[in-house]
């Protein structure tokens, strides 16, 4: 399979909106080659010195497109992934949250009849520190490298990377899947990109409570990784359950649970953490 | 958003599927009819072991049952209404549901032979995935076979489809219909009903239930903790509760204040952090992304001020405009830590 991470033209879907803005201008200036926006209504402007189109069909007439980001507030959001989808962009990040979960459920179905991926929803995107930032995670607190992090959480994403680069290890990738129950790319979609890629040559997975992602994860590790992976799920104190924050973390089932999965990753080989301190350190020692 | 039973009967009752006769009741003394079943609508489960369900078959009984439901705290929630239902004749008490199944992603419709059964304490269910809506169509006969009611085959499908149509237009993630009765005359009557809507769709629908808004984002822990705790994003905001215990100190919260940090959602945090009697430390963990660390900290700087006797701050910024956070952080005179080790240290000074 084509690694689609390593994409170069970029559109911004939700080029105009504040987020979209601000955003645009933190990726240009991390080197990302952002070719157009996309923003219906709104064509002919110019963002951050991207030309803007109404729609995607009118940008592809003058750039292929390898990657859209997606800014696009919830209620619209659904409409802007099945215009990603439909003209098979490689891969399609979605920063939006808050996305109805039926809205996913046909975005899903859009995606079994296409050759797009998608990351996210409620996704901080992907960084490869030194190439280009496709999503909202600060590249300045990274750091060119060999590490590669997957993780469910945004903000805790930055944690673990910022962690690493304080004591100078830098990244190949830094990925968050995105914290919502319906969503596109998961761990082992990575795990898989993580083992084939040689510049790569250790594995940090970040997990959280709730569903049994981790676990399969952990299965796929066991029996496909020959990297080292280390791993921390968050949510070791959390009450069984509430939900916590977004739609993802919640605590249904005491297999489900922080202590659990870590117990249950250990037992596949991989080296965990019950703190985001003590992960950062094992991993720095060893 | 979890809908009282009443509320999630009316909607199951608009898209046509059977419910029991029944009427909302608070303090009347007439009943409306006998006998009856007073059910308290409270929204968590349990509802029968705690004794606030009651048949009443005469006035007195009835008044009885009344005042006995309408103080009875169920699991912490004391009802505003009783619905008073009839009474069923039943032959049978089955289970069945429609919901959005996170491993294999998609709809998913289930299914005992044993109403009353919990989810999650049996894995002996039935079920049946719905990829495109056409698979509803064989849903019924599925159904028929596995109740074992072949006779009952039609009427299966129209539930199913019912349940279906009502799941989508509603935005709803779950309706359990449980028990599922079939009654000795021979209907199938949801017998009780609890749904639960996305809270995201809100935007396309005119909702009016009378559950509040959940709030996810403050969740305590333990209310003699002595660390309380604000990050943002649930992963950040659990991992820094995660590091709190790890460096031997209780933490009391989980707060995951999100993207959009104001001092109003910081104001009514620290109140709620104010009332734990043993919090000495307030850690502060912002990973800014989307968010704007500035912004963040002039929040920090106008929702301290206004509340007096708040536990020291130990916070920690970082990510973007982390400088101009920093400065205005310094102006107001608090420390800020250059990461979650060294605020955590910090905050165990005070706490230990």
């Amino acid at each position: 399979m084509k690694n689609v991470f390593l994409g170069k033209n970029v559109i911004v879907q939700g080029i105009t909106g504040t987020h979209g803005r601000f955003q645009t201008r933190a990726m240009l200036a991390a080197g990302t080659t952002i070719v157009a926006g996309v923003t219906p209504g709104k064509a002919n402007e110019v963002v951050e010195g991207v030309p803007v189109f109404d729609s995607i069909a009118s940008a592809t007439i003058f750039h292929t497109i390898d990657i859209s980001v997606i800014f696009v507030p919830a209620p619209f959001a659904k409409a802007a992934l099945l215009e990603a989808i439909h003209a098979n962009i490689p891969l399609i990040i979605c920063i939006t949250e808050n996305i109805p979960i039926h809205d996913m459920l046909v975005v899903k179905r859009a995606l079994e009849t296409s050759s797009s991926q998608l990351l996210g929803p409620n996704s901080p995107g992907a960084l490869l520190p030194g190439l280009h930032k496709l999503g909202i995670i600060p590249a300045s607190l990274s750091l060119p490298g060999k590490t590669a992090i997957v993780s469910r959480s945004g903000t805790l994403t930055y944690e673990t990377m910022a962690g690493l680069t304080a004591k100078s290890i830098g990244q190949k990738y830094v990925i968050g899947i995105g914290g919502d129950t319906i969503h596109g790319i998961g761990y082992i979609d990575c795990l898989k990109l993580f083992q084939e890629d040689k510049d790569v040559d250790r594995i940090i997975l970040i997990g959280e409570i709730g569903g049994k992602e981790e676990i399969d994860a952990a299965n796929y590790v066991s029996s496909s990784v020959t990297k080292p992976v280390f791993a921390y799920i968050a949510g070791h104190h959390a009450p069984a359950g509430i939900q916590l924050g977004h739609a993802g973390a919640i605590l249904n089932s005491d297999n489900e649970s922080a202590g659990a999965k870590t117990d249950y990753l250990a037992s596949q080989g991989i080296i965990t953490a019950t703190s985001i301190t003590e992960l950062i350190h094992t991993f720095s020692a060893d | 958003m979890n809908l009282l039973e009443h509320e999630a009967k009316s909607l199951l009752s608009i898209s046509g599927i059977a419910v029991p006769k029944g009427v909302l009741v608070r303090n009347d003394s007439t009943p409306p009819f006998l006998p009856l079943v007073l059910k308290s609508q409270v929204p968590v489960g349990g509802r029968g072991k705690a004794g606030a369900i009651k048949i009443a078959s005469s006035e007195s009984e009835y008044i009885q049952a009344v005042s006995d439901i309408m103080s009875l705290p169920v699991k912490g929630h004391t009802p505003d209404l009783l619905l008073a239902e009839e009474l069923l004749s039943i032959e049978r008490e089955l289970y069945l549901s429609i919901l959005v199944d996170r491993s294999s992603q998609l709809i998913q419709v289930v299914a005992h032979n044993n109403g009353g059964v919990e989810v999650e304490d049996n894995s002996h269910f039935n079920l049946w995935s719905i990829e495109n809506t056409s698979d509803v169509d064989h849903i019924g006969q599925a159904l028929a076979d596995y109740y074992d009611i072949p006779e009952k085959t039609f009427l299966l499908q129209d539930i199913v489809e019912q349940l279906y149509k009502c799941f989508i237009e509603n935005d709803a993630t779950l309706i359990e219909i449980n028990p599922l009765i079939l009654t000795s005359e021979g209907f199938l009557v949801a017998g009780d009903a609890k749904i639960t809507l996305d809270q995201a769709a809100a935007f396309r629908h005119d909702w009016n239930f009378s559950q509040p808004e959940t709030n996810n984002n403050f969740v305590t822990i333990d209310t003699h903790g002595m660390v309380a705790t604000v990050a943002n994003g649930a992963g950040l905001a659990m991992a820094t509760v995660d590091a709190v215990y790890d460096f031997g100190m209780k933490p009391a919260n989980f707060l995951d204040i999100g993207g959009g940090a104001t001092a109003e959602t910081l104001i009514i945090a620290f109140n709620q952090i104010a009332a734990y009697a043993d919090v000495k430390a307030i850690v502060i963990n912002i990973f800014a992304g989307i968010t704007r660390a500035d912004e963040v900290a002039r929040a920090i700087i106008t929702a301290s001020n206004s509340i007096s006797h708040l536990p020291p701050l130990f916070i920690r910024i970082a990510g973007t405009n982390k400088v101009e956070a920093a400065a205005m952080l310094k102006e107001a005179s608090f420390t800020l830590y250059e990461d979650l080790e060294s605020c955590l240290i910090a905050a165990k000074e005070v706490v230990v």
